[in-house]
């Protein structure tokens, strides 16, 4: 076992001038499932652990500006449950529900998730899709950093030895829009993804009459893309965002300018996923093969947004249709 | 035979569930000892090196290391069935996972320390990683004085005239498959403490499945060590699973034996998840060749298979699976002629052990993805193909295994049932269905000299009572069903009855729980003792109720006469009167059963068991053409099992190995690159968890078997023999594609329906 | 250096010394001859290690033993001895159920069963699966550990809440 000390600051401010005082010796802690393995893997070796969970106010979901705001300590437990994030941010509730373990997720936080910066950090790609923003915290003031901007390299962000991230903003959605997240696995929990595909898709109007019908009886893919073809919806906003496809999380923006203002057809999304299968960069890895890995970049996108129609047609029945 | 049982046939819980659902019963890892030190082993860092020079002085003068081995400073101890094993490498590695050196400190973390300390220097040495690459002229030797990779090992078997009945076929099928490494993931990891008396007695608490052949090995251990004329004593601390890990004496055994020794205190090793996944020995992965052909009519005419098995850099049971792999090529169906050759191959690979079906789940893989294919070639559905040629009770094998009770039909037919096949098969539109059926021995096997198990029973003053067997308890619920068939014959309850067994000192001798043979010998040979401690009790109660003996009834801690009812007396009232005497009398009796089963002579052939186990199994799925994604809808398993002593944990064995055979099918492989594992964790070895859990049916079929205990055959292992094939028969019938390499993952799937598009 | 540390463990105070770098497996199995709680993994991956802290299920393993410090920690060897008749209705329902073989992964399967039922006393089989998707089981192929945890919720129902 390898011996660190354990310090619990009870606000941001000691928490940064523990980070200042210890330079590359500290490490934050926040729900521990990542810091934990890397110590007893011999990752690292740090000599204090500074604990986040010890500071009030860094865990919340709320509502600002018509977007969301959450607090980067909230878990992944909590994001689950949070009617709010059900309903508004359909794809991070994809990414949360199917997140490593119950145990897990009960202590693991959105921010420790974004921080370890894995290229397979499932709520990653979701909160690409969502236009996130993440604020942070240092000695030397806040900043707010579009999300994209953050993740440097594979477990490289853009945050300084002393900074903390404290909050994920996500922007008030397009009218008209929905998101969703594909986990592609080998198994139906305890995984990482093989490939991780995220989308905003956002259209112009929510009468669709024969996709709306195949949707409620759960129709096979085959008619769902065929009722689509029927239904003349044009996509206004795209956002597609993968993960484990090149060396950070990803936004496919290729892919999104050929897709916006364009009618959403089988066609349309066949070729959204293939540019967005050129615009990757995936390997070859213990967890799967690069070949597969562009197979799968290309056929999911049209299901994601087939996912995202549901989402929409569903909203806006449930809001009384328009 | 409808008798209403007491005990038998009842959902018993498991004797020893209450201390594990109150988390007090003691694994390995909650053992601690006064004065224990904690071992820890270094490992090779090559696959395959010279050992230029070991240098432990620095990890020596560690403050609190007590003891530091190497090849160098231990004698020498050649271990496995084919000694071409040290517990310490000396000289060379052969492989990464070979153990170089050892250290006892007064705790793990200076245990590990330490390790970080000793000085390794290597001279690499060309490796070799693939069995078809070893077996070539110009190829590295593993073992230089052996002049060969492949092993002296006579593994053929000859049955008729397969080239004759060949020729005659109408319908010949010939294909290669391949199965991987797959591991056995115990959640209890592996691990034993040493500890030597003042007199140089050995006590080891071990996991171990085999606590005889063990202390057998061990005496041979301590000859090497000087200690000759000294006691081996094995006791098992509750066993974290089994299946088939601990069939063999292990390195890391014999490393606590000498670390205990050399330091005169008790050392306890334990393996980490990674060492576990990393050092420890997988199934078998085999290359096999199989062709087979039938007639006009589609009744089968010959077998034809040759395999090659990778053996790694040393050997284990992994090397003698084609023994039992025989088994299925020579009596799973009907076929008259059969041929079977298997080479074992040295590489610098990990070495493989026993594990659940020992070569049963590779053999049937290839056999019943073959024998769908020659349905198809003949143009008859699979189910009736599989009705057609089926064993039947009474019939004689090509390995002469005389099969007794055989329900394979009524297995068969239930699958089909189950799945609604009819109806299922053959629309090719992304759903399918399929089948594959097993045979396996049920009835003990005669793997060593003695397929024996012995028990003593001792009945004390209140009517309880002591069972002590030498069979083993790895969580399968043989301490409750020896319990059951006690009770059963003595009237008494379960609840009743203690079952001790897991200490070589007081328990008589059994060979092992392996071949799924204890329910089928350990009960056998319990009833024998039970019979004579009820023939003990009646001539005691006939002379107590003054009734002619056979005219007495024990039932319900009661024995009492059945032509007068109101003569009846309690038992512990019985017992205590029999032993508060003059020239009293204890009721003890004991019983050594060894089932009435053959050795295979030298040509592999004679009946290996006493009865075999049969079943099937069937799947229905659902295939992603996209993605290549395989979902099983429905999962049916119907077993052949003789009588379910115990219907409860019967199940527990089928949905366990099903769930093992699913994983063994579509996710799980150790991943090898150069020698060296890269997947030894739970999140990159894709064991199923409960959300991968499929719609799950089991029928339990009871034909009686005669020569079982209360009518039982052995279930163990038969419930993850034919998963695999089930599954890739049913994605042959979705899709039209054909999987011959386990696992059948998506990315296989996608590759082969791309294939498929292109011609 | 050695710290101090009070909490709850079964429902009694506790207070002792440890290590900063201790995890709370460590602590429970090493130090407070609590050894329900196993080491599977040591990483998360297999849930043997599952306790409940303050309400929720936890791997222990991960767990850093100072987080501890004023929380409510329950362990299987509390439930049993806090029950009357010194078993938990739903270790009550392992032991009837055939949940249990070799019984490694059985401790940690109880406190995720305890955690599911504490918070929805009426699971459909889904959402049982969902519970314990983090406890690795290689014996029983999972099918009658499901069957427990329904009994125990129906069993609980008709006295009255499983507590």
């Amino acid at each position: 076992m390898i011996r660190y000390d354990y310090l619990k600051p009870s606000s941001l401010e000691e928490a940064i001038g523990l980070l200042k005082q210890y330079g590359g010796q500290a490490k934050l802690i926040a729900g521990g499932t990542d810091v934990m393995v890397d110590i007893r893997q011999k990752k690292y070796a740090p000599q204090v652990l500074i604990s986040l969970r010890g500071i009030e106010g860094l865990s919340y979901i709320r509502e600002e500006d018509g977007g969301l705001r959450i607090g980067a300590l909230t878990t992944h437990r909590e994001l689950e449950k949070s009617p709010l994030v059900r309903e508004r941010l359909g794809a991070l509730a994809d990414a949360v529900d199917n997140l490593g373990s119950v145990q897990i997720r009960n202590v693991a936080t959105i921010g420790g998730n974004i921080c370890n910066a894995a290229p397979s950090a499932d709520t990653a790609p979701p909160l690409l899709a969502l236009g996130a923003s993440v604020r942070i915290k240092g000695s030397e003031g806040e900043r707010v950093l579009p999300l994209e901007e953050f993740f440097l390299g594979p477990g490289e962000t853009a945050l300084k030895d002393d900074e903390i991230l404290v909050e994920f903003i996500i922007p008030s959605p397009p009218p008209n829009s929905a998101s969703a997240y594909w986990k592609h696995t080998r198994r139906q929990a305890m995984d990482l993804p093989i490939i991780g595909v995220a989308m905003m898709l956002a259209v112009e109007k929510t009468e669709a009459p024969a996709l709306k019908e195949a949707f409620g009886r759960e129709a096979p893919l085959e008619e769902l893309l065929g009722a689509l073809d029927k239904s003349e919806l044009v996509c206004q906003e795209v956002r597609l965002a993968l993960g484990v496809a090149a060396p950070t999380p990803m936004r496919a923006s290729k892919a999104e300018e050929f897709l916006r203002g364009k009618r959403v057809t089988q066609e349309a999304l066949l070729q959204f996923g293939e540019i967005a299968s050129s615009e990757a960069t995936p390997r070859d890895t213990v967890r799967g093969a690069a070949w597969y890995r562009r197979e799968m970049i290309k056929v999911l996108p049209k299901r994601l947004a087939l996912k995202c129609l549901e989402r929409i047609l569903h909203k806006n029945q449930k809001e009384g249709g328009k | 035979m409808k008798e209403e049982f007491v005990n038998v046939g009842k959902p018993v819980p498991k004797k020893d569930a209450y201390e594990k659902a109150i988390g007090r019963a003691t694994y390995i890892h909650d053992l601690k000892l006064p004065g224990m030190l904690y071992g820890k082993i270094l490992y090779s860092r090559y696959p395959h090196a010279r050992i230029v020079h070991i240098d432990t002085s620095k990890a020596e003068k560690l403050p609190g290391v007590k003891a530091v081995l190497t090849g160098y400073n231990i004698p020498e101890i050649r271990i496995g069935f084919y000694k071409d094993n040290t517990p310490l490498k000396k000289g060379k590695v052969y492989a990464m996972r070979d153990e170089v050196a050892a250290v006892a400190a007064i705790d793990p973390e200076i245990a590990e320390e330490a390790l970080e300390l000793i000085e390794v220097e290597y001279e690499p040495l060309p490796a070799v990683f693939d069995p078809e690459e070893a077996m070539k002229e110009d190829a590295p030797l593993i073992h230089e004085e052996h002049k060969t990779n492949v092993l002296r090992l006579p593994w053929k078997l000859v049955a008729g005239d397969v080239d004759e009945a060949r020729k005659n076929s109408a319908y010949v099928v010939e294909d290669q498959f391949r199965v991987t490494r797959v591991t056995h993931c115990c959640m209890g990891t592996s691990g034993c403490v040493a500890v030597f008396d003042p007199q140089d007695n050995l006590t080891l608490y071990s996991i171990t499945q085999i606590p005889y052949l063990a202390q057998r090995d061990f005496q041979e251990a301590l000859k090497a060590m000087g200690l000759t004329g000294k006691k081996v004593r094995v006791i098992q601390t509750t066993i974290g699973g089994g299946f088939g890990s601990k069939l063999d004496t292990h390195c890391y055994e014999y490393i606590a034996i000498l670390l205990a020794h050399r330091t005169r205190r008790p050392v306890k090793i334990t393996f980490t998840r990674e060492e576990e996944f990393k050092y420890t020995s997988p199934r078998q992965p085999a290359i096999i060749r199989i062709a087979q052909g039938c007639d006009r009519e589609g009744k089968l005419t010959f077998r034809d298979v040759q395999m090659i098995l990778d053996n790694g850099a040393h050997t284990s049971w992994g090397a003698t699976t084609p023994s039992v792999m025989m088994m299925p090529i020579s009596s799973l169906y009907k076929v008259p002629n059969v041929r079977y050759t298997a080479k074992c191959v040295y590489t610098n690979n990990t070495y493989c052990q026993a594990m659940r079906g020992y070569g049963n789940p590779q053999a049937t893989f290839a056999i019943e993805c073959s024998m769908d294919q020659l349905a198809e070639a003949a143009g008859i559905d699979p189910m009736e193909f599989r009705l057609m040629n089926a064993n039947e009770p009474g019939e004689v094998t090509p390995q002469r295994f005389k099969i007794s009770s055989c329900a394979l039909k009524e297995c068969i037919e239930a699958v089909g049932r189950m799945l609604n096949w009819k109806e299922k098969r053959g629309k090719r539109d992304g759903r399918g269905v399929g089948m594959a059926s097993l045979i396996h021995v049920g009835g003990g096997a005669r793997v060593y000299k003695s397929d024996g198990c012995g028990t003593i029973i001792k009945v004390d003053d209140f009517g309880k009572v002591d069972v002590f067997t030498g069979a083993s308890d790895i969580g399968q619920g043989a301490d409750t069903v020896i319990a059951q068939v006690v009770a059963e014959e003595l009237g008494v309850r379960t609840e009743d009855v203690t079952v001790i067994d897991n200490d070589t000192d007081v328990c008589p001798w059994d060979v092992g729980v392996h071949a799924s043979r204890t329910t089928f010998v350990a009960c056998n040979s319990a009833l024998g003792a039970a019979r004579k401690v009820k023939a003990e009790i009646l001539k005691l109660a006939a002379l107590a109720l003054a009734e002619p003996e056979d005219q007495l009834v024990m039932k319900d801690r009661v024995i009492y006469s059945k032509r007068n009812p109101e003569k009846k007396i309690e038992l512990g009232k019985l017992l205590r009167g029999a032993h508060y005497t003059r020239r009293g009398k204890m009721i003890m009796a004991e019983y050594f059963y060894d089932p009435d089963n053959e050795m295979l002579d030298k040509e592999f052939k004679g009946n290996f068991s006493m009865a075999y186990a049969y079943g099937a199994h069937g799947v229905e799925v659902e295939v992603d053409k996209e993605t290549g994604q395989v979902k099983i809808l429905k999962y049916v398993a119907a077993h052949d099992v003789g009588k379910a002593i115990n219907p409860m944990l019967l199940e527990g064995q089928i949905y366990g190995g099903a769930m093992m055979g699913i994983g063994y099918a579509l996710t799980e492989q150790m991943i090898f690159q150069d020698g060296e594992m890269k997947n030894p964790n739970f999140l990159d070895y894709k064991i199923l968890t409960a959300k991968d859990v499929p719609p799950m049916e089991a029928e339990i079929i009871e034909p009686w078997e005669e020569y079982g205990p209360y009518g039982a055959k052995g279930i163990g292992e038969p419930g993850c023999v034919p998963s695999a094939p089930a599954i890739a028969n049913a994605i042959y019938d979705a899709i039209g594609v054909r999987i011959k390499d386990l696992p059948i993952t998506p990315e296989k799937i996608l590759a082969a329906l791309k294939e498929k598009e292109k011609s | 250096m050695r710290k101090q540390i009070s909490f709850l463990l079964n429902g009694e105070k506790v207070e002792v010394e440890v290590e900063p770098h201790w995890t709370l497996l460590y602590l429970l199995r090493e130090v407070l001859e609590l050894t329900g709680a196993k080491e599977g993994c040591g990483m998360g991956e297999c849930g043997a290690c599952t306790v409940i802290v303050n309400g929720k299920a936890v791997v222990s393993c991960l767990f850093p033993v100072m987080e501890v410090e004023g929380a409510e920690v329950w362990t299987v060897e509390g439930l049993a001895e806090t029950s009357p008749g010194g078993l938990h209705p739903i270790q009550r329902a392992f032991i009837d159920n055939g949940a249990i073989q070799c019984g490694f992964c059985t401790p940690g399967m109880i406190m995720s069963a305890k955690a599911l039922l504490d918070e929805n006393p009426n699971p459909t089989e889904e959402e049982i699966k969902t519970a314990i998707e983090g406890n690795i089981c290689r014996c029983t192929g999972y099918i009658q550990i499901i069957r427990a945890i329904e009994a125990a919720a129906k069993g609980g129902s008709d006295e009255g809440g499983v507590r």
